[in-house]
């Protein structure tokens, strides 16, 4: 029984047992002013017991176990892809998916629960920060650690404008994309001659830097109070609330002769995110057949031959950072519509990380990966509610997970490539013209 | 002497002993990045655990009626180390050897992941309210003019800059001059290449995490008895500060680490002495974002050569 | 190259439409049928303040039991249902959807000020009643809402309760107003600055510190430089416990004041001996009123601490609103509302009556004297 590895069985066990040892098989209680150490309950020492069971005979029996994996593994039949494509190039089959695709996103919210129409928005939110952490990260291969600044930005120039001046949501939204771009364009043109992992601090610590600013500035932005009472965006004028809120306003319902209904103001909102998410992915398709989405790619695999081919690395870094900027300042901006409220404290690092998960998660620069991505990462733990507790675990756990079983994400990027054969097959098959890959 | 003088003593030795516990966290994250250049995002957690396993060390030994602080002290050191280096190790086998050879990004968000599981398996395991424990060492000295401000150095910030100096001279000498030292600064200069010679590049890999945990675990039982609290989020925050004070000093760099540290620490202090508490991080943060625009790869960082 | 584009925006439209559809509809769940009165328990389960939102759950559920075993509300039995927000105002309104698409009309809670404010909003277009325990920033109850209720003091009313006992009794030469710039603690300390500055009592450091934050010995050398004799904090008792701590090794000789939410045994645990004589504002501590006796028997019965300041307030909040559905025969939440503004109820935190606003009438705030066990008595004038 050469196969069973009785030396590794034991190492790990008596590891998993030092690991558990202190920390989940003992608790700490305060006792009065004191503090008191006491066996852990009953039930996670069997945990324990079991855990240290299952560890031993998985390693026991490894090898066995990564043949069998790796049998099941060769025997998954491939999906053939020829047929599909050959669907999908027909020609009106295209429009008619984005008819049907655009029409299910519109009519769906109007047949479930508003609860779900709420969790939709968010995750929309989600995805066009996804996307546009995608360009900076994804495309342009610039770690950006304090990307949820640029959405503090958007958030608080729709709260202030609004506050202050009485901008309307539509004037904000372009605003605030506006001026999340400036920052972007300002705080991005000192440090990106910075590489790697420097870039990464540096922009952890200007996320922090306006996080706290907004928190010092009371006089302002209100401190950590935040800004409550930020009106929810209005279709022509219309407004969504049971009572219109400016004088001369007329509410949606009333202008149409229906029944007030709050699930109205939810599924426009929802809707709303849906435009928003359908234009960011047009323009972002769009640059990415430019020139200069092009180049961003271009740098983000090779900085030294793209210098050489007289791109301006400076230049391109900085168009990605301020792009990428603009949509956080957009994304931010409807997310202090649908909340109604901001304060500092929606603006965290783990914020940044979370978006950052969301990109890499889906497979870095891949659109269709982002969006799942952040359908996921928004759904999951509401379906996870009933564990509540154990949610922010399974998170952890997930994320780690995936790294290690998917490292390229959900749906990796694909790209034009020719895949040149190797000469064995050569000689097989004399010269087999190789398909173009459609890039995403 | 005038009293500004004491406060400005008293402000530096504040910042000092802030500083040195920054600084004994940041060298985990600065040897792990030398060697394989991936941000562990964990070792802020990996921190936190130290306090824990020390604080139940020594509430153990107290409700056995041990009352002797040494003994204490040196079990609380010994046991912590052990398991928190074991916790160190395990990280690495379970969540980064598998991602040795894929982008740096990838390890970076295995490695937040990992930090949020494992201050959620703290807090499930212990809860999520502040575990106190009243202070063991108490006292200090006091010098200055009689009468006004006179500056206090307590006995524990004095035992915080003493283990701190111990364990870097420990390091200093275990680098430059054991076998495994030497093994480990060929792995930072080519790991490839280390792993040619015949050196198992795997196991140095685990000595870097070990030794790294175990520095974090000597800071979490030095902190949790100067602070007295824990919590399973303390990690986070230390963990970041940590990581700023690597990247000060030029990551990969171990007595840039140390000058990371001990820069960071000391701003902090006399920004919240002369200025106000509340803009504490926006200077420190600055400061590291106006030295990474002179010397863009810290203070002591080495030039990154372009490779081709 | 339009085509090529059109047929990327399509699978991705595709995509995300089936995503969105199929994960969302799952996650919605089914709204029952109704032979209980729910009530939801909106408060953190998780997150650094998770300790406040199960003092919370305690006294709402304690309260919930205690109606069910008397014959619930109109013929039905109550039940609690618990919603985690982490005291995050993005959760808090995920949760206030979902409370409203569980078709759930009365809610206590919310925990952090922060949370309760974006969620009521919500509460109040989806005619839900709301009553927070332990909310106390003024704003939640100043914008004219109908359904909003709260059954704790407020921030505006504590500050000044502070203030005037430092002003009367205290008397301070050079004070200090520190706070962990966040909702609640900055909002009691500008209250109490406010006060303070109008009695003619010099301030001489007003500054913010960060939550979570654990080495105050920058801040504490300042204080001892600016010979402070009198320090009010406004925040929580994890950084307060560490200022005490620190300060009285550092040799800092002054007095310490806190609001309710530095009024935790665990203070105590944290600063040790420095926690002597610290001063708090409180609520009546309802727990060693003598008529709540039995109350807290059932407590300690169940192994729960009752001890903490939200405990009874929730427990309150359950109750009117339950007496409220008895008194209207009704579960309408406005009828209900109505009936709590216009009525007076028996309950363990006193005589509450409601203003206008949905705040209490009358509560007070008292202040008390901590000691270094972690027990505390009122303070002397």
């Amino acid at each position: 029984m050469k196969s069973l590895r009785f030396t590794p069985a034991i190492l790990s066990t008596v590891v998993l047992l030092v690991l558990t040892s202190l920390m989940l098989g003992i608790r700490l209680e305060p006792s009065g002013v004191g503090l008191k150490v006491t066996m852990a309950e009953t039930s996670s020492l069997y945990w324990i017991a079991a855990g240290a069971v299952v560890v031993f005979f998985f390693q026991l029996f490894r090898a066995p176990i990564d043949r069998g994996m790796s049998g099941i593994k060769q025997q998954l039949p491939s999906v053939p892809k020829e047929p599909l494509r050959q669907i999908a190039d027909k020609k009106g089959f295209k429009t008619t998916l984005i008819c049907f695709a655009v029409a299910g996103l519109m009519i769906w919210p109007f047949f479930v629960s508003r609860g779900a129409v709420d969790l939709a928005t968010l995750a929309l939110i989600y995805v066009m920060l996804g996307l546009g952490l995608n360009i900076v990260v994804g495309l342009a291969g610039l770690l950006d650690l304090g990307y949820v600044g640029f959405y503090a930005v958007g958030a608080y120039s729709y709260a202030l404008l609004n506050q202050y001046l009485g901008l309307d949501f539509w004037s904000s939204l372009v605003l605030g994309g506006v001026l999340a771009a400036f920052f972007g364009f300002v705080l991005g043109f000192p440090v990106l001659r910075l590489r790697g992992d420097y870039l990464a601090i540096v922009t952890l610590g200007f996320g922090e830097i306006i996080r706290i600013l907004l928190n010092n500035w009371t006089s302002i932005t209100g401190g950590p109070n935040g800004i409550s009472q930020i009106p929810k965006p209005s279709l022509f004028g219309l407004e969504f609330g049971r009572r219109a809120k400016e004088e001369g306003n007329v509410p949606f319902h009333e202008f149409f002769g229906i029944d007030y209904s709050s699930t109205y103001k939810v599924i426009f909102l929802y809707i709303l995110a849906v435009l928003l998410v359908i234009a960011t992915l047009f323009v972002i398709n769009r640059l990415l057949r430019m020139p200069i989405g092009r180049a961003w790619e271009a740098l983000r695999e090779d900085d030294i031959a793209c210098r050489s081919l007289g791109l301006n690395p400076t230049a391109i870094k900085l168009s990605a950072f301020t792009i990428g900027a603009a949509f956080a300042g957009f994304a931010g901006t409807f997310f202090a519509a649908r909340q109604g409220f901001i304060s500092p404290e929606s603006f965290t690092f783990i914020e940044s990380a979370i978006i950052l998960a969301i990109v890499v998660l889906g497979g870095m620069g891949s659109q269709v990966g982002v969006i799942l991505a952040a359908v996921i990462m928004t759904v999951l733990p509401e379906f996870a509610r009933e564990f509540q507790e154990y949610r922010m675990l399974m998170f952890g756990l997930m994320m780690v997970c995936m790294m290690v079983w998917r490292p390229e994400g959900l749906m990796p990027m694909k790209r034009p490539h020719i895949k040149i054969k190797s000469k064995k097959s050569e000689t097989e098959s004399s010269v087999k013209i190789p398909s173009v890959a459609e890039s995403v | 002497m005038p009293e500004s003088f004491f406060y400005f003593i008293q402000q530096l030795l504040n910042g000092l002993t802030v500083g040195s516990t920054y600084a004994l966290i940041a060298i985990g994250y600065t040897m792990v990045y030398g060697i394989i250049g991936m941000i562990n995002f964990a070792h802020g957690e990996i921190y936190m655990i130290g306090s824990y396993i020390a604080f139940a060390v020594l509430a153990a030994l107290a409700m056995m009626g041990i009352d002797s602080v040494s003994l204490m002290l040196i079990s609380a050191f010994v046991i912590s180390i052990i398991i928190t280096s074991t916790y160190g190790f395990a990280v690495e086998r379970v969540a980064y050897r598998p991602l040795r050879n894929s982008n740096r990004l990838i390890a970076l968000i295995s490695a937040i992941g990992m930090s949020i599981f494992l201050q959620n398996y703290v807090r499930l395991a212990q809860g999520s309210r502040d575990i106190a424990m009243p202070s063991m060492i108490s006292g200090g000295w006091t010098f200055g003019p009689e009468d006004g401000f006179h500056a206090t150095v307590s006995y524990m910030q004095l035992i915080i800059f003493v283990v701190t100096f111990i364990s870097m001279t420990a390091l200093t000498l275990f680098i430059s001059r054991s076998k495994m030292g030497r093994a480990c600064r060929a792995c930072a200069e080519d790991l490839g290449m280390t792993g040619l010679l015949g050196i198992n590049t795997n196991q140095i890999i685990s000595i870097t995490f070990v030794i790294g945990a175990a520095l974090a675990a000597v800071a979490g039982v030095l902190l949790g008895m100067y602070y007295g609290v824990i919590n399973p989020y303390i990690g986070f925050m230390a963990g970041l500060k940590a990581f700023t004070a690597a990247v000060l000093g030029g990551i990969g760099s171990i007595p840039g680490a140390v000058l990371g540290g001990l820069i960071l620490g000391v701003t902090e202090a006399f920004t919240a002495g002369y200025f106000s508490s509340e803009y504490k991080d926006v200077v420190a943060f600055s400061l590291l974002v106006l030295i990474l625009l002179f010397r863009p790869t810290g203070i002591l960082g080495k030039p990154e050569v372009e490779k081709v | 190259m339009i085509r090529k584009m059109n047929k990327t925006l399509a699978a991705l439209a595709a995509l995300a439409a089936l995503a969105v559809s199929a994960a969302v509809a799952g996650a919605s769940g089914l709204a029952q049928a109704a032979d209980t009165i729910k009530i939801a328990l909106a408060g953190p389960v998780t997150g650094p303040v998770a300790q406040y939102g199960d003092m919370q759950f305690t006294g709402a559920k304690m309260a919930v039991e205690q109606i069910n075993k008397q014959g619930g509300v109109n013929g039905k039995q109550l039940e609690a249902v618990v919603y985690d927000d982490a005291c995050d105002p993005k959760q808090a309104v995920a949760v206030a959807n979902k409370i409203v698409n569980d078709d759930i009309r009365f809610v206590v809670g919310h925990l952090c000020s922060s949370s309760t404010q974006p969620a009521s909003d919500i509460y109040e277009d989806e005619g839900v009643l709301m009553i927070t325990a332990a909310s106390t920033n003024p704003d939640i109850t100043s914008r004219g809402y109908e359904l909003i209720f709260r059954t704790i003091g407020l921030d505006s009313l504590q500050g000044p309760t502070a203030g005037n006992y430092i002003v009367e009794s205290v008397k301070p030469k050079r004070m200090a107003v520190i706070h962990d710039k966040q909702q609640y603690g900055e909002g009691i300390a500008t209250a109490v600055k406010n006060t303070v500055e109008k009695a003619g009592v010099d301030v001489a450091v007003f500054e913010g510190v960060t939550p979570g934050d654990k080495d105050f010995s920058a801040l504490i050398a300042k204080l001892k430089k600016e010979n402070v004799d009198f320090v009010y904090y406004g925040g929580y008792h994890p950084e307060l416990g560490l200022i005490l701590r620190q300060g009285a090794e550092k040799g800092l000789k002054a007095k310490f004041m806190g609001p309710e939410g530095v009024g935790n045994k665990d203070i105590s645990a944290i600063a040790g001996p420095a926690s002597e004589g610290l001063l708090v504002t409180l609520p009546k501590s309802f727990d060693q009123d003598p008529a709540n006796a039995k109350l807290v028997a059932a407590f300690k019965a169940k192994g729960e601490d009752s001890t903490g300041p939200f405990v009874f307030p929730s427990y309150s909040a359950v109750q009117v609103m339950a007496e409220g559905m008895t008194l209207t025969k009704s579960e309408s939440p406005e009828k209900v509302a109505g009936a709590l503004r216009s009525n007076n109820f028996k309950t363990p935190t006193g005589n509450l009556a409601f203003d206008g606003k949905g705040d209490l009438k009358d509560f007070s705030f008292v202040v008390y004297e901590w000691h270094a066990d972690g027990t505390k008595s009122v303070a002397s004038k």
